[in-house]
């Protein structure tokens, strides 16, 4: 559904994408990983239309989306969380869902049926009526950056390291709720994360960034047995 | 504390007990009415900063714009004033859309931008000299009209059209704030990405908010030409028509619905009545003097002050229910 064709991004002198290529399968999950720095950031932010690229296309079910605005891109089914959580300030966790689907859903209908499903989903129900911005705690702030995502009904769910930062029960559960999503809401997904167990664990496929180059692609399994691969990754720790 | 609590008083007082108690005197009556024109453009520019994050420092022209507008319709084109006011809504509205451009900037930026905006009108309406009658301005600008076998052209029939008005823009600002375009437009004030990202159009729902927020200036602009029936562009587009309100909504609250107007009734009236008299030569020192106190003590204006006397007060009385 995503494909991406020789995408390259330079910010001044950085080269932060070099030719990158890949592609996203219907219902699949993805792993995007590579060490800090590698580009995969701003993947996202060239998919969802925070930055432009320099070079390249990217194309989203057939249509070539790097001309649509940032909002477009959201009914065309393209739904992504931030590695800090942005929440929408001085709105309830309810609001942020009205919000969501009333400007991101195709058919701009707001479902207080469908909010509390979605919520219910992230285990946030509870704090349905707190402030976003000041009353949650880390977890839950995920669990909504996530939940806001799903309000827009995406086909395609791209996450940055929502697991990054929470203990390890807390970990454990959240992935538990991905997988439950993914089937729930019938998504493909791009996950973006450094623990290599979690990865391995969540996706489907791999492609690993180095210096915003892709250095290696396949499953989890061979990924990980990639000399280059342990090579970036001992490297990062090395530096 | 719901709007209901703070505007059932606030309408009684002023649509019933201030007529009640002042229709006689024209002096005091022109002055709240002036009062109340302060109020709609501070409220027109609160629209702007609170649902959208906009700082305007360009509403001069708008005002300037809606007068104008509505001077030459009625006095060359024979245009109905009640007409010819809300087509002045328009024309400033208009005046607003050359302002877009300015959105995609942030910031002190955009405020900058539209200031530079606001300058160009008061040159245009300068140079104009066939329409706008140039730098002499325009004397003579009808009366508001008698209409329904009232006369609107008093002090007491002013400050009811003005006092519509500013019900009115409150009306529409209530209803904008509470639709889930208010919703979207609240958090683009602190948090305009976490909207984007979920579809909101942001740019365009600015835009929107401009426009009406410079259609109810472009009203309260046109009330003033036929209120005091004289214009020349220094006046018209004098940045007192943008500091005042300013200074009025941030000391009222600007992020609420009656701060701007309890804040231009309160900063206008003190200045002219109390102020004034203690310091015939600037005045409007204490009035600078007022809004620092206010933002070092309370930064969200006086309606949080009130708010909060209310809620001390009813506590203490649950508190004594408790105990007997
Ligand atoms: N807006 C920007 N302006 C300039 N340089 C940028 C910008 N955004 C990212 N970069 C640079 O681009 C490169 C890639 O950054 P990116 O955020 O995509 O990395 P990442 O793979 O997400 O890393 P991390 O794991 O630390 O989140 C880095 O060198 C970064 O400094
Ligand atoms: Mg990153």
């Amino acid at each position: 559904m995503l494909k991406v064709k020789n995408l390259s991004l330079n910010f001044g002198g950085v080269k932060a994408l070099q030719n990158v290529s890949f592609e996203v399968r219907e219902q699949e999950v993805l792993g995007l990983v590579g060490p800090n720095g590698a580009g995969k950031t701003t993947s996202f932010n060239v998919f969802s239309g925070n930055v432009r690229p320099t070079s390249g296309e990217v194309t989203y079910d057939g249509h070539d989306i790097l001309k649509s605005s940032m909002h477009k891109r959201v009914k065309f089914g393209i739904g992504r969380t931030f590695q800090i959580p942005q929440p929408m300030h001085e709105l309830t966790v309810r609001e942020n869902l009205m919000v969501s689907q009333r400007f991101g859903r195709p058919d701009k209908k707001v479902d207080q049926q469908r909010i509390s499903e979605i919520l219910d989903s992230v285990n946030l129900l509870h704090k349905s009526e707190s402030d976003a911005a000041t009353e949650l705690a880390l977890t839950e702030r995920k669990a909504l950056e996530v939940a806001k995502a799903l309000a827009t009904e995406p086909s395609l769910l791209m996450l940055d390291e929502v697991l990054a930062g929470l203990e390890t029960t807390g970990k454990k559960l959240f992935m538990e709720t991905l997988k439950k999503i993914r089937k729930q809401f019938n998504l493909s997904m791009i996950v973006i994360e450094h623990d290599i167990e979690t990865i391995s664990n969540l996706c489907d496929r791999i492609v690993v960034l180095n210096f915003g180059k892709v250095i290696a692609e396949g499953t989890p399994d061979e990924t990980f047995r990639n000399p280059e691969v342990i090579r970036s990754y001992t490297g990062e720790e090395n530096a | 504390m719901s709007n209901f609590r703070i505007f059932a008083p606030l309408a009684i007082v002023m649509y019933i007990i201030v007529p009640f108690l002042f229709s006689g005197n024209d002096y005091l009556m022109g002055m709240i009415a002036t009062a109340l024109i302060i109020a709609g453009i501070a409220l027109a520019w609160a629209l702007l900063g609170n649902l959208g994050g906009m700082v305007s420092f360009g509403h001069a022209a708008f005002f300037g714009v809606g007068a104008y507008t509505s001077a030459v319709l009625t006095m060359d084109y024979n245009v109905p004033v009640f007409l010819a006011m809300i087509i002045a809504g328009f024309g400033a509205s208009l005046a607003s859309v050359f302002m877009m451009p300015a959105l995609r900037l942030h910031g002190p930026y955009f405020a900058l931008a539209i200031l530079a905006y606001a300058h160009i009108f008061m040159i245009l309406a300068t140079e104009m000299t066939s329409i706008t009658g140039g730098a002499a301005g325009l004397l003579s600008i009808p009366n508001l009209p008698v209409f329904m076998g009232f006369d609107f052209g008093t002090k007491l029939g002013g400050y009811i059209v003005i006092l519509n008005i500013v019900s009115l823009a409150l009306v529409v600002y209530h209803l904008i704030r509470r639709s889930t375009y208010g919703l979207a437009l609240k958090a683009m004030h602190d948090s305009e990405l976490a909207t984007r990202i979920v579809g909101v159009p942001a740019t365009q729902l600015k835009a929107i908010m401009l426009v009406v927020s410079a259609f109810i200036t472009g009203c309260v602009g046109a009330f003033n030409a036929h209120f005091i029936n004289f214009l020349d562009p220094e006046y018209a587009f004098s940045g007192e028509w943008t500091v005042i309100p300013i200074v009025a909504a941030i000391f009222g609250g600007y992020r609420t619905l009656s701060g701007p107007v309890l804040g231009a009734l309160f900063i206008y009236l003190a200045d002219q009545l109390v102020f004034k008299s203690l310091l015939p030569q600037g005045h409007q020192l204490i009035l600078g003097a007022l809004l620092g106190g206010m933002i070092l003590l309370s930064p969200s204006g006086l309606l949080p002050i009130i708010t909060n006397m209310f809620k001390r007060f009813s506590k203490k009385g649950d508190a004594q229910h408790v105990e007997s």
